[in-house]
């Protein structure tokens, strides 16, 4: 498969302190791979890394071949990266449909919002109340679904799980299936470990701002104690 | 003929009308306003100047140029609008990732020099503008006559009013703007350019205020100063609307107009001030303003400079060097200079305590300043009561209001804190030009000087010297032993961070309101030494530009440290003493100090000494080279 993202001795800063060291990675298209690793472990800060949302940033950054390291973060976004950000970051001043066409087209090969609204029935009967008025699932369906407009072939999400009932875990699962049956190719940050497991091609294990390990979908079950003293479960 | 309370019916509807017109200049003014607050979180206060340049560019147009009005209502706008596209890319953005305060300390400057170069263009006296000739002439409506001019002000305003609306509401660009003052960087990662846009918003904002001064241009007198009159009342009305609210801006300028044009057929004196009556309360009230929803977000503290380790000793020889310099100094420098300066400081430091210790920035510390004067001057001249006497009053005075005012003001941080002080202190300033006692545009002139004590006589200019040193030495030491007490810690701990302080176990308000009072008496005690020295009570001293003068000399000499805003208020007399024959030069010097200081260095000049100082001692130390026996680390020299 060919290689999509590759990110190379990705340092990252937040003011005066490193927080990312040396990461390295890379995404084949069409892959779903997971940053799993515990609290504070720099997950997230990749995900922001590669958007180039953090202050600092240093090392190398290729999309399709392309350098992004010295890039804007809107400049990364028209490239066809598309961020799904921790807490889902829906816009309270916005209705729903505001919400869902916030995002420029990238290209042209973004999901219809018919097709959108048929993946997520919830949204379209509540396309007209504010943003917030959602619940927390509703809230995180609209997060992904304003990022499958776009035409963005990647998209990173970071901890679509977080904060769910089981019930609507299952449905955003179903939805990422989905997605990769379509073909994005899915970086996602993680703790659920049974969520990353049902999911991932492969799954990268991320510690005090470093991939440490890497662990393919086949491993998984054999090297699942592994897994879980890196989370600490 | 018809009256209500004695007021004739016609007159009331004239004021209404004129309430209405003035409503139209307040809501175009605060839109712009409250669209650049929205997205950048700046209060704008070049924003009167930007209307000033809208008023007089159509001067300018239409004498030199030949171009008429209807052109110019084009034109302006364009231009001022492309001047603020330029201010933001290459002054604003530079300040745009620290402290929003530090933005609209920027502006300010701006507006000094912007102002000033005008002044020294046009003069400062009205330039005419004849209303175009297809709006000359009126309509007779039957209760009073229309002029068409006054009428299309309305129908422009509201169609201005409306469009800006409808573009921030209900369309994609619209939905950007709303966004991105949620979350900038989210939209960014959405693949849109924002710098761009925050640029685009500024020139909007820029524009819009532009198209009020050509509106303006034939109805109002065009002069440079226009601008800082009106922008203190529009900070009024976009704090009543709910700052950032669009429809918040538009709904409190007609509603501020109208009350005061209400105001003027019932009791015209105190129609300037009703607006920042109606803000006060509605502040109280509503603490976030009419349609305000959310508070401001903390924003990230700069932290304090501070020397990595200092010895007690220092502390006192640089006490002792400057109490020495100032004794002997007025053998070589001319003493009334050094009093004003000396006065001024001890002002400074007092604001210092607040703004720089307490993160509390005040645009109305010239109250606390004034009153104490007047009250000081009315003692002496008016009671006979002895210097020191007077001077308590005063002092004491300035506490009480200050118990009044801190009890207001603290309730909100931030710009609300601001705006706030900046409202109390216009009502104290229509107090001091309306009571009796303060005797208006005069002031409370040759105030005796008096007999300390009853028998120290300081119409001996020594003696005066020497006691206005002792008072404010004595002020000085009072303050850098509060701010090195614990009481000291805990505010620089609020500073830091308040909640955090809170969930330790301290009630903030109590701080915070202690602070105020404290910082006020002082503030009062300068003022009440001010009129001793000077024999004079005036306007000046509790005009908003004396608060901002303040600000001037404590961000100028260093925010947050002793002795900045002594050395502040020092360089800033000494430019408006020495440059006082540059004439309208000095706004724009000082203007430009005041940016040049706060791009390049805003800790202030002595604020990036100990940064320089205690970067050394960390390389020392990291060397390996033993700290003195005796030194420990402090903070807030």
């Amino acid at each position: 498969m060919a290689e999509i993202l590759k990110v190379e001795s990705l340092d990252a800063w937040y003011g005066e302190s490193k927080v990312l060291h040396g990461v390295d990675f890379s995404l084949s298209a069409g892959e779903v791979v997971t940053l799993l690793g515990r609290n504070g472990a720099g997950k997230s800060t990749t995900l922001k890394s590669i958007m180039g949302l953090l202050p600092t940033r240093k090392g190398s950054v290729l999309y399709r071949g392309e350098q992004l390291i010295d890039a804007q973060p809107f400049e990364i976004a028209r490239k066809g990266i598309a961020y799904c950000p921790e807490e889902r970051g829906i816009f309270a001043s916005l209705s729903v449909r505001e919400n869902l066409m916030l995002p420029p087209k990238v290209s042209a090969n973004g999901m219809a919002v018919e097709d959108i609204l048929t993946l997520f029935p919830n949204l379209r009967e509540r396309i007209d109340s504010p943003g917030t008025k959602l619940s927390g699932g509703e809230q995180q369906m609209l997060a992904l679904a304003r990022i499958l407009r776009t035409g963005a072939r990647v998209l990173l999400l970071d901890e679509p799980t977080e904060g769910l009932a089981p019930i609507i875990i299952k449905q955003i699962e179903a939805t990422i299936v989905k997605l990769k049956e379509l073909g994005f190719t899915i970086l996602l940050v993680e703790q659920n470990v049974g969520f990353a497991q049902a999911l991932a091609d492969r799954n990268y294990i991320v510690e005090t701002g470093a991939i440490v390990d890497e662990v393919a979908a086949a491993d998984f079950d054999r090297r699942l104690s592994s897994i879980q003293s890196y989370l600490g479960l | 003929m018809t009256t209500i309370f004695g007021i004739p019916m016609a007159l009331l509807y004239a004021q209404l009308l004129l309430g209405i017109i003035n409503g139209a200049f307040y809501a175009t003014l605060s839109l712009g306003l409250a669209v650049i607050f929205g997205m950048m979180g700046i209060a704008n206060f070049a924003h009167g100047a930007l209307y000033m340049m809208g008023a007089v560019g159509a001067w300018f147009m239409l004498n030199t140029l030949g171009i008429g009005y209807w052109p110019a209502l084009i034109l302006c706008p364009l231009v001022v609008g492309a001047f603020g596209m330029l201010l933001e890319r290459f002054v604003l953005r530079r300040v745009s990732h620290i402290d929003h305060l530090y933005g609209m300390l920027l502006t300010f400057g701006i507006a000094f020099i912007v102002q000033g170069i005008f002044r020294f263009w046009f003069g400062s006296a009205g330039l005419p503008y004849a209303i175009p000739s297809l709006l000359t002439g009126g309509v007779n409506l039957g209760f009073m006559f229309l002029p068409y001019y006054r009428a299309w002000v309305i129908v422009a305003s509201l169609g201005v009013c409306f469009l800006t609306w409808f573009a921030i509401e209900k369309t994609r660009l619209g939905a950007y703007l709303r966004a991105a003052t949620e979350n900038s960087k989210l939209v960014q990662a959405f693949g849109i350019n924002v710098p761009v846009m925050i640029m685009l918003v500024y020139g909007g904002g820029a524009a819009l205020a532009a198209f009020a001064g050509v509106l303006a241009a034939p109805i109002l007198q065009v002069n440079p100063t226009m601008g800082a009159e009106v922008l203190i009342v529009i900070f009024a009305v976009v704090v009543i609307g709910g700052l950032g609210s669009i429809k918040g801006a538009i709904i409190a300028g007609f509603l501020a107009g109208i009350a005061e044009g209400l105001t003027k057929a019932f009791y015209p004196e105190a129609s300037t001030t009703v607006v920042f009556l109606l803000m006060a309360f509605v502040l109280v009230v509503m603490p976030t303003g009419l349609f305000g929803t959310k508070t401001q977000a903390a924003a990230t503290s700069v932290s304090l400079p501070a020397l990595a380790h200092e010895s007690a000793f220092m502390r006192w020889a640089l006490f002792g060097a400057m109490a020495i310099g100032l004794a002997i100094a007025p053998l070589f420098i001319y003493p009334a200079f050094l009093m004003k300066a000396m006065t001024y400081a001890l002002f400074a430091c007092a604001f210092n305590l607040m703004a720089g210790y307490g993160k509390l920035v005040s645009f109305g510390h010239a109250m606390f300043l004034g009153t104490a004067g007047y009250v000081t001057a009315y003692a002496a001249k008016t009671w006979g009561l002895s210097p020191e006497l007077a001077i308590l009053a005063g002092t004491a005075s300035a506490a009480v209001l200050g118990l009044v005012a801190g009890w207001l003001c603290t309730r909100s941080s931030g710009v609300y804190f601001a705006m706030i002080s900046l409202a109390l202190a216009q009502m104290i300033y229509f107090l001091a030009l309306q009571l009796p006692q303060t005797g208006g545009e005069d002031g409370i002139q040759s105030v005796p000087r008096g007999a300390l004590f009853g028998f120290i006589d300081l119409s001996n200019p020594t003696t005066l010297y020497l006691f206005v040193l002792a008072v404010f030495l004595g002020g000085f030491l009072f303050l850098s032993c509060l701010i090195r007490s614990p009481f000291g810690q805990i505010l620089k701990a609020i500073r830091e961070h308040e909640p955090r302080a809170q969930s330790l176990g301290y009630s903030t308000d109590r701080y915070k309101l202690a602070t105020f009072v404290i910082s006020a008496a002082l503030s009062g005690l300068a003022g009440s030494t001010k009129v001793i020295v000077t024999q004079i009570a005036s306007l000046t001293d509790v005009h908003w530009s004396m608060s901002g003068e303040v600000i001037l000399m404590t961000f100028l000499g260093g925010v947050g440290t002793l002795y900045g805003p002594v050395l502040g208020s020092f360089v800033v007399v000494a430019m408006q003493n020495y440059l006082s024959a540059l004439g309208a030069w000095v706004t724009v010097i000082q203007g430009a100090v005041f940016v040049i200081c706060i791009l390049t260095f805003r800790r202030g000049i002595v604020g990036e000494l100990i940064t320089f100082v205690s970067a050394r001692q960390r390389e020392k130390d990291r060397r390996g080279i033993a700290m003195p026996a005796g030194s420990k680390v402090v903070t807030g020299t």
